[in-house]
């Protein structure tokens, strides 16, 4: 049976898209209020240094600095200020000692933002330097200590037996054990071990993080650029001691997010220099202080597999050390939630996985887009083809061979539904030609071509509540928390409830995150919110449109007639008068894996499925590559808005590319020595491949919402294996490391000829 | 609006020229001449410099400005005021220095170009720059005034060193002269190693006088790798008045990347950059034969 549909399936265009190329739209960046302060933060100098004392004379004797505000001071307001969302141990301005170069150690408040930035410049620090600690395999054993004891947040109680753990930089240990990995190595033919690394980058969103505090009375007002608005609140309440009602978190639209604004940023910071000095107080943050708010996990991957001679795959072992710097952040979760896939999309007998969230001194990292999963992609997929080189199998069919497929139990012991991997991959190597004569080039340009498999799973148990209010004309407004931050979600909730309720998506209001008025949601985050808030959505209108039948029953109307719906309105309260409210709640089903194990029967409520490929050229002199054609296909269930869709797949794609080919952040002895957008690269128009396809499979989720699922991080999985095996089938020399670039082939080919 | 990171400064723009000494003769070093400011900018946004004085040299008129031929044909003046995309967008350039359109759509944006001035360019001492080794390869000169007098210069000997020129306190250049040579050929390249758009990792700038195969005489200017544009003589003394050939161009990559110490960067190592040199030289060269004297 084919289901028809009226509003969802459609690509209308996004709600919003006129106000924003009008200029109209509302970001937290053109906020100002009465009486508001601007504050300039002053940043630490050294990786790892005790403070021995901060001179703020000269800064606070420039005309117009309001205060100067060190740790000292936020203590008087905020008793313990220290927090996180898995541990509670980032002090909201450097406290005693700094753990990373740009680290927020004081803060200049001033009416004039530029006199705030100028008296900044004015504040000396006395330091006294102690041995520091940058990589994440060296930290693990290291008796340099970034932290001298662990301090996890109560709220997630699978960390509670960390607590008050001394004497480690490992602020996570991920363990998941199936079958008997040593006997499998013992029993394989062939062993294979190789170890891959993956750089330091961020999410250069295009709105920089900013945050506004305002303080009035007993309450607490924040305007903020976050991604998880209910986070903020119950974080900020908890470090003021306050009930959750007292504070109030507001959030437009955002320029972008992948992650980064997710938990608390620069919250925690406004909140306390708002209730020190009664005002409103507002920290814009430069494009180039993004790079010390947070990045992407590095990561060093130690992979290793046992392989019969017939291409099985028998066991499987996964270390992987995650560079998480000097707070940890979400990175606890990122260890665990990539942990568990790290064996990738394979149906292997005997898996362990170690994943370790490492303390270093470093900016911290967190979530970004992918959540982990493309940094062991790229370990377990270039593994995939350098095993299928050595042992002269064919690329693909190796692959298929292992694939996972509905109905097998992943790595963790839960079973794999409606994730259309072989399908994706079938896909991918159609739009690829795979199966046609390919030109490898001669002289010194060589081609080459490559192809990589990812999955994820989605961070689970999350919630997300909607309400669904009609008003008395017959208008509806939606009530959310997923945040609109370019994906498109006002768009697709918007079909979703107007697929339900009958009505036009285009004439629905979202209403915007205003934790006084909007319910709980966990996080626009980790390709979530179709399937957790678009299921809410979705309860909540079929909820307001059972009230509605009911209502129109009462006054003795046909439920569903065409009598337009303020008619039951007006009979029902004599006037146009009255509400319905439809409200929906989703949390999916869930089991927690076991501590030793890492087994569950439900650990992912789906799954994210991605196939990528690349065509690559290389001068084989100069090492300079390009990439002549990136294929992208997805498993998004259903796409409730292709046109949406595809420009999400396309633009977590351009974002791995750059992470892939260009983006490095390039320290020196913990100093960042390329904290500019002149020197940190992003991929530029003349840097996309000629040929750029996204696709998505013919699939249904069949628990998503009208059959959808998440799309926002599918094609970041894979992306990067995919070139860096194209550049090996071209070369004829394994990168190891990203990013790929022209001077990593040439090292590379100097070593093989060496 | 709120401008972020922008200090209390003056801008000040002289009309006159001893009205500029007089503004710029103050022995501050955060007091400065400024042209388009493009490369200030940068430098006041990284705060590397913070100014308390710009002094912006766009209302002194005549000796800044205008592009134009000389009377007998044999050199092209272009006040120090002209914006890239007034070179850009010149017949009279096109014409005569092809090479500087060429070079320009590997240069910045188009915002950048339409701002940034030929003699602030020339003047900020930036390595990575790509017209000043373009104008060293083809012999330019600039006219520079100061307090005490006028001068003239190549632009071969402005640069002493990493962001240090020989302009001295109070010194302007007001234009550039190049000579023009119908029988030379030049092409730059500009060598990125991560993005596409990106500074260089190197730039080589090259022109020659050919008859046939044979080089009469050439011009081989490095930059970027280096604290300054700087000449490569060895490379060109081996191929000066010799027959192009695959012997003779691995002789002059030899000469090249032994003359000079590269230096690392996040955009390359020594030893890359200097992988990098040896086949540009021979390729740039190659280019420039078979473009004159087709096989």
């Amino acid at each position: 049976m084919t289901e028809v549909f009226t509003s969802v399936g459609r690509s209308i265009p996004r709600l919003e898209a006129r106000d924003k190329v009008t200029g109209r739209t509302e970001y937290v960046h053109h906020l100002r209020l009465p009486r508001m302060l601007y504050g300039k933060i002053f940043r630490s100098a050294y990786p790892h240094a005790r403070i021995k004392s901060v001179d703020k004379s000269a800064a606070e004797a420039i005309e117009g600095v309001f205060r100067v505000v060190t740790i000292d001071d936020i203590r008087t307001v905020i008793p313990h200020p220290y927090y996180g969302p898995a541990f509670h141990d980032q002090p909201i301005l450097a406290d005693g000692k700094t753990r990373f170069s740009g680290e927020p150690l004081a803060v200049v408040l001033a009416e004039d933002p530029s006199i705030a930035e100028e008296a900044a410049g004015l504040i000396t620090v006395e330091y006294e330097e102690i041995p520091a600690v940058f990589d994440e395999v060296e930290a693990m054993t290291s008796d340099v200590l970034v932290h001298d004891e662990l301090k996890p947040a109560s709220t997630f109680a699978d960390l509670k037996h960390l607590k008050g753990r001394k004497g480690t930089n490992i602020a996570l240990d991920h363990k998941l054990l199936r079958g008997d990995p040593e006997a499998g190595f013992a029993k394989s033919d062939f062993v294979f071990e190789h170890v891959f690394r993956s750089q330091q980058v961020m999410h250069t969103p295009m709105e920089p993080f900013v945050s506004v505090a305002d303080v009035t009375g007993d309450r607490m007002t924040l305007h903020t650029a976050s991604q998880g608005p209910s986070f903020v609140r119950i974080e900020i309440a908890r470090l003021l001691g306050w009930p959750e009602n007292r504070v109030r978190v507001k959030v437009p639209f955002l320029g972008g997010g992948f992650g980064g604004k997710l938990y608390i940023k620069l919250e925690a910071l406004v909140t306390a220099l708002s209730l020190l000095v009664r005002r409103p107080v507002k920290i814009s943050l430069t494009m180039e202080e993004q790079f010390f708010m947070v990045t992407r996990h590095p990561c060093t991957f130690r992979i290793k597999s046992g392989v019969n001679k017939d291409g099985k795959i028998i066991a499987r072992t996964c270390d992987i050390a995650w560079n998480g710097g000097a707070y940890a952040d979400i990175g606890p979760r990122v260890t665990q939630k990539a942990g568990f896939t790290s064996a990738g999309p394979y149906d292997i007998e005997n898996v362990r996985i170690r994943s370790s969230a490492v303390y270093t001194n470093r900016p911290p990292a967190g979530a970004l887009r992918g959540f982990g999963a493309p940094q062991t992609a790229w370990a377990y997929e270039r593994h995939m083809d350098m095993i299928a080189e050595e042992m002269g199998l064919d690329k693909v069919e190796f692959r298929r061979q292992n694939l996972l497929r509905d109905g097998r139990p992943q790595a963790s012991g839960t079973i794999l539904v409606d994730a259309a991997i072989e399908k994706s991959l079938d896909k991918l190597l159609d739009i690829m030609k795979w199966n046609q004569p390919f030109d490898r080039g001669s002289g010194r340009i060589r081609r080459g071509r490559g192809i990589a498999v990812g999955f994820k799973g989605i961070t689970s148990p999350t919630t997300s509540v909607a309400i669904v209010n009609l008003y008395a004309d017959g208008s509806c407004g939606l009530f959310i928390g997923t945040v609109d931050m370019g994906q498109g979600s006002d768009t697709v909730m918007a079909q979703i409830a107007g697929e339900v309720l009958g009505f036009d998506p285009t004439t629905i209001k979202v209403i915007h995150s205003d934790t006084d008025v909007t319910p709980y949601d966990m996080g626009t985050l980790g390709s979530r919110s179709t399937f957790h808030m678009g299921t809410a959505v979705r309860l909540a209108a079929e909820d307001a449109k059972k009230k509605l039948a009911e209502l129109a029953a009462s006054v003795g109307m046909v439920p569903g007639s065409n009598q337009p719906i303020s008619e039951i309105f007006e009979r029902r309260y004599g006037m146009r008068a009255g509400n319905v409210i439809g409200v929906g709640s989703f949390i999916p089903e869930y089991q927690k894996p076991d501590p030793e194990t890492g087994q569950s029967l439900k650990v992912t409520p789906f799954w994210g499925v991605g196939t990528n490929g690349a065509e690559v050229e290389v001068d084989m002199e100069t090492c300079q590559f390009t990439v002549t054609k990136l294929v992208n296909v997805a498993d998004i269930g259903r796409p409730l808005n292709p046109k949406l869709a595809l420009q999400q797949l396309s633009g977590a794609g351009i974002m791995q590319y750059g992470f892939t080919t260009t983006e490095n952040m390039i320290f020196k002895e913990g100093q960042l020595t390329n904290a500019s957008l002149a020197d940190y690269k992003i991929p530029g128009l003349l840097d996309m491949p000629r040929e750029w396809i996204n696709e998505f499979t013919d699939s249904i989720q069949h628990d998503g919402p009208f059959g959808g699922k998440g799309a926002g991080e599918t094609t970041t999985i894979a992306l990067s294996p995919a070139i860096g095996n194209a550049i090996a089938d071209a070369t004829g020399v394994q990168l190891m490391d990203l990013p790929c670039t022209a001077e990593s082939i040439f090292q590379a080919l100097k070593r093989a000829k060496a | 609006m709120e401008v972020a990171g922008l200090r209390g400064f003056d801008i000040v723009e002289p009309s006159s020229l001893e009205e500029a000494f007089g503004l710029l003769g103050t022995g501050d070093p955060a007091v400065r001449p400024m042209g388009g400011g493009t490369a200030l900018m940068l430098m006041m946004k990284s705060e590397l410099f913070k100014p308390t004085r710009l002094v912006s040299l766009r209302k002194l008129g005549e000796p800044f400005h205008g592009l134009g031929e000389s009377a007998d044909g044999k050199w092209v003046r272009i006040g120090a005021l002209n914006t890239f995309s007034m070179l850009d967008h010149s017949p009279l350039m096109k014409s005569h220095f092809p090479i500087i359109s060429r070079t320009m759509n590997t240069l910045a944006n188009l915002r950048v170009r339409n701002v940034a001035s030929v003699g602030g360019n020339l003047a900020h001492g930036d390595p990575h720059l790509d017209l000043p080794p373009v104008w060293m390869a083809l012999d330019g000169e600039v006219r520079i005034v100061g307090p005490s007098g006028e001068r003239v210069s190549a632009v071969a000997d402005l640069y002493k060193g990493y962001y240090e020129t020989t302009l001295e306190e109070g010194e302007l250049i007001t234009e550039l002269r190049v000579p023009v040579k119908p029988d030379w050929k030049s092409s730059y390249t500009k060598v990125t190693t991560r993005a596409a758009h990106d500074w260089p990792a190197i730039g080589l700038a090259i022109s020659v006088q050919l008859s046939g195969r044979q080089i009469q005489d050439l011009r081989i200017v490095l930059s970027a790798a280096l604290d300054k544009p700087t000449r490569l003589t060895a490379a060109e003394t081996v191929l000066r008045g010799r027959d192009i050939g695959e012997a003779l161009l691995r002789e002059a990559a030899d000469a090249a990347t032994e003359e000079v110490e590269l230096e690392t960067d996040n955009r390359g190592s020594q030893e890359y950059k200097t992988h990098l040199l040896r086949i540009y030289v021979t390729r740039a060269l190659q280019d420039l034969v078979s473009e004159a004297a087709p096989k």
